[in-house]
């Protein structure tokens, strides 16, 4: 098989071949990887290093054996690309501590979801992450450990999956601690802010970052129809300065003045990243070249492409090779046929996106609040303001009603069936957005909606939410 | 005996009203607001009636449930109810509200579809660090807010007016305090529920009326014989206490002296001037952004404000009520009780009246502890 890639990190010198495109097991991967050869698996490094310590191509297996639970009652894609991308996504945390015994910064990137790692990252020997992704964790653990850490720390259940990244500060074993916490606040979800306050008690060192309003119009009025361009500059040029702020004090940390032509560089890089992403989305929801799953892990790895932008940048260029591959072949790893949805969260259980997809569905458009992560800045502006230019897209700083624009876009162009809107109970966002997402697109679309608040960890889909599910597939289905 | 009796504010709410109605025919706005962020002073100033929106209620709660989720907290849920309930918010031409907690934040969208009010917001910076650009950009938003104001009522907005109007809530809060701090003595003549009937009567009455009001109580207070008897010493926290949790107070009350409270429903409001030096706008900005609030980021001087009112009023505990989803001051609970060391009741409730007799059982047993 070919494993092209434009970073030279993969080959075609191994004897690999991928099967026809799937969804399999944990235990059927496990099969699978006894074939993978030797050379391959010790092909695959993180951090561009050539040491034994770096290698992480491995079965999911190994990763339940380290806890990670959940993993068993997924379904994955056959492909080596998948493989590998699961492989450097579960091995995060050990690349995290790995990066601090190597010398380099950790930084902990917080609440802006796709922004400031693109600034961190254009410092030589500095790595972002985001505590926020660790909101997975207790859900691939199958663990409530990290919310009941957070719950001794203040914050209850009856609030966002997002409480766990309190919970692994307070525990010290789910990344090193950082050498700076870059917290952004502002126009974001209240659940998050009030992590990030808490968090104050472990970091010595917090840098906060003022996220600004996208004032947008709410109701039709001339003023609205002739929006509000002035607004959305005022709101650049604010988050300009901010990030120049963030350029400072990374600058003192990492004891290195930047320059443009860094900067310039670090957004090249995360663009490459973005237009992997988009390429990728349009492949799998319109050619079902991937499944839900894998590219929900997709759009996520745009936030902080899990630590390592460069290995990262190689597995997406692996994983569009098997996808652009498929779709020349006309091989699908779902039925193109599938029923097809919207999936709109915070949180999209994985366990959700496997059910969903085992009962017949397919997804094929997203809005996972990361749009901001998804939009490709435009190289020919000063850094700072590209960069400050694409947050403008984030999902959160501005309405329920520019999110739904965002979703019924999507469900218009790609046919869908139905929507489905999976929340978080006391999630302060979900609470007030909810609702208004799903009126504006069963008024405009006239599509079927489903709407339901993520369960807490578990290792199934609760009998009455498989109930719901499938209902509502079935009253797609009778729509046809 | 209750300093003021409770009809008396009725009288002068139902008075109100009638004004406003009145006002109203003749062409006059009305601008209905939520928090200690919103500047009464501008609404004021461009020749509009600025109105707290502060009413919870249980039947406003259900009814709000109709558009928002039951886990949106329960004074956004109670603020849509209320715009089909209560009749000052069935007044209201346009509401000015503050980027301040998220709910809060994402309530416009919903009353504007829902009702059709106008709802103009005004960004405040979350950070509270008042960094030049950040007050500045709070500056423009103060003057945006102002142009859209002067749209609404058509009176062109100035400097000089806005410069009485700002004198004119100075002294406002001047009274506010000084009727407040009667409370620093032991055993006070006045009651935290009476003081908050007072505030919610001035924010409806406006900074004339107002003054004049507490002026008088202000004379009752003085003429009234203080008990001897020494009972805790309690100062009240946590989110908005609305007009309808009076009952709350009522009961502590039973047992206690509420002698201060950190709320934006209370001290908050009008705990310092609006500055004198600069600009009207300059100094409304500067004044509004330092505001605390536990919202903000960090929330230090929200920290600060608690620590000093508990060490000023002779604090003995702490009542923290929280509504049900209301995040930046549940999860404050623990900390806060740290930072004052003292001993703290939470109570975490929505609108509902079922619970009361257990929220009395807690009360009792929180000041016997004491």
């Amino acid at each position: 098989m070919s494993q092209t890639g434009q970073t030279g990190r993969t080959s075609e010198t191994a004897d690999w071949t991928d099967p026809k495109p799937a969804r399999v097991t944990f235990d059927e991967w496990l099969e699978l990887f006894d074939h993978v050869p030797d050379e391959l698996i010790e092909h695959y490094h993180y951090y561009d290093n050539g040491e034994s310590w770096s290698k992480y191509l491995f079965p999911p297996q190994t990763f339940a054996i380290y806890g990670a639970r959940h993993l068993r009652r997924l379904k994955f894609d056959n492909s080596l690309a998948a493989l590998r991308m699961w492989g450097l996504v579960q091995n995060e945390t050990e690349r995290l501590f790995r990066a601090r015994q190597i010398g380099r910064r950790v930084i902990a990137t917080m609440g802006d979801l796709g922004a400031v790692p693109v600034i961190v990252d254009s410092f030589p020997g500095c790595v972002a992450f985001y505590p926020d992704c660790i909101w997975w964790t207790p859900f691939v653990m199958e663990s409530r450990v990290l919310f009941d850490a957070a719950a001794e720390l203040g914050i209850g259940d009856a609030t966002c999956f997002s409480r766990a990244a309190l919970g692994a500060f307070a525990k010290h074993s789910y990344f090193p601690d950082p050498d700076l916490v870059i917290a952004s606040t502002g126009a974001s979800c209240d659940d998050y802010s009030g992590v990030e306050q808490l968090v104050q008690s472990f970091a010595p060192d917090v840098l906060w970052v003022e996220e600004p309003l996208r004032q947008e119009c709410r109701i039709a009025s001339d003023e609205c129809r002739m929006g509000v361009p002035r607004e959305t500059q005022a709101a650049i040029t604010f988050l300009t300065r901010e990030y120049e702020r963030v350029v400072e004090r990374m600058e003192r940390l990492a004891g290195h003045a930047i320059t443009e032509e860094e900067l310039r560089e670090g957004v090249r890089r995360a663009n490459r990243v973005r237009k992997l992403v988009a390429r990728l989305r349009e492949l799998t929801f319109r050619d079902a070249a991937l499944a839900a799953l894998e590219m929900m892990v997709v759009e996520f790895g745009s936030l902080h492409y899990y630590s390592d932008i460069g290995e990262w940048t190689a597995v997406l260029e692996h994983l569009l090779a098997t996808a652009e591959r498929r779709a020349a072949r006309a091989e699908r790893v779902v039925d193109g046929a599938a029923l097809r949805i919207i999936w709109v969260t915070p949180p999209a259980d994985p366990l959700l996106l496997t059910y969903v997809e085992d009962k017949g569905a397919r997804v094929v458009g997203t809005e996972y609040v990361i749009n901001q992560a998804l939009e490709v800045m435009d190289e020919s502006r000063p850094p700072l303001e590209a960069i400050a230019d694409s947050f403008m897209a984030a999902s959160l700083i501005g309405t329920s009603r520019a999110r739904a624009e965002s979703v019924i876009g999507q469900a218009r162009e790609r046919q869908a069936e139905g929507v489905i809107i999976s929340g978080i109970l006391g999630g302060s966002h979900c609470a007030m957005e909810a609702r208004l997402i799903s009126d504006y697109v069963k008024q405009e679309m006239g599509l079927p909606v489903l709407e339901f608040d993520v369960a807490p960890p578990s290792n199934e889909v609760g009998l009455q939410l498989q109930t719901r599910i499938d209902a509502f597939l079935e009253v797609l289905r009778s729509r046809r | 005996m209750a300093l003021i009796p409770r009809a008396t504010f009725e009288q002068i709410r139902q008075q109100r009203l009638e004004e406003i109605a009145a006002e109203r025919k003749q062409g006059r706005k009305v601008v209905g607001y939520f928090c200690i962020y919103a500047p009464v002073e501008v609404v004021q100033a461009a020749g509009a009636t600025p109105v707290r929106l502060m009413r919870g209620g249980q039947a406003a709660e259900e009814r709000g449930e109709r558009y928002l989720r039951a886990d949106a907290c329960s004074f956004c849920n109670a603020c849509m109810g209320n715009f089909e309930l209560e009749p000052f918010y069935k007044q209201v031409d346009a509401v000015v509200a503050v980027n301040t907690c998220d709910m809060m934040r994402r309530l416009p969208e919903s009353i504007e579809r829902h009702f059709g009010t106008p709802v103009y917001q005004l960004y405040l910076p979350r950070t509270s660090e008042s960094l030049p650009h950040r007050v500045a950009e709070f500056r423009r938003q103060l003057d945006e807010l102002a142009n859209r104001l002067a749209r609404l009522t058509g009176a062109a907005l100035s400097a000089e007016r806005l410069d009485l109007e700002i004198a004119a809530f100075n002294r406002l809060r001047d009274v506010l305090r000084q009727v407040s701090d009667t409370r620093r003595v032991s055993s006070p003549v006045l009651s935290g529920s009476t003081m908050l009937d007072l505030e919610a009567t001035a924010w409806l009455l406006g900074p004339v009326k107002a003054v004049s009001l507490i002026d008088e109580v202000l004379r009752i207070i003085a003429a009234r014989p203080r008990s001897n008897a020494h009972r805790p010493r309690l100062m009240l926290g946590g989110s908005m206490l609305a007009e309808d949790d009076r009952w709350l107070l009522k009961m502590v009350e039973e047992k206690a002296d509420t002698v201060t409270d950190i709320l934006c429903t209370g001290t908050r409001w009008f705990s310092d001037d609006v500055p004198a030096e600069g600009a009207p706008l300059d100094r409304l900005a500067r004044f509004y952004y330092g505001r605390p609030c536990m919202h903000r980021r960090p929330n230090t001087e929200m920290y600060k404000y608690a620590q000093r009112m508990a060490r000023e009023f002779r604090v003995e505990g702490l009542v923290y009520k929280t509504l049900l989803y209301c995040d930046p001051y549940a999860f404050e609970v623990r900390r806060l009780q740290e930072a004052l060391g003292i001993p703290t009741l939470c109570l975490d409730t929505d609108y509902s009246i079922e619970n009361r007799e257990q929220v009395r059982t807690r009360v009792e047993a929180f000041v016997e502890t004491l």
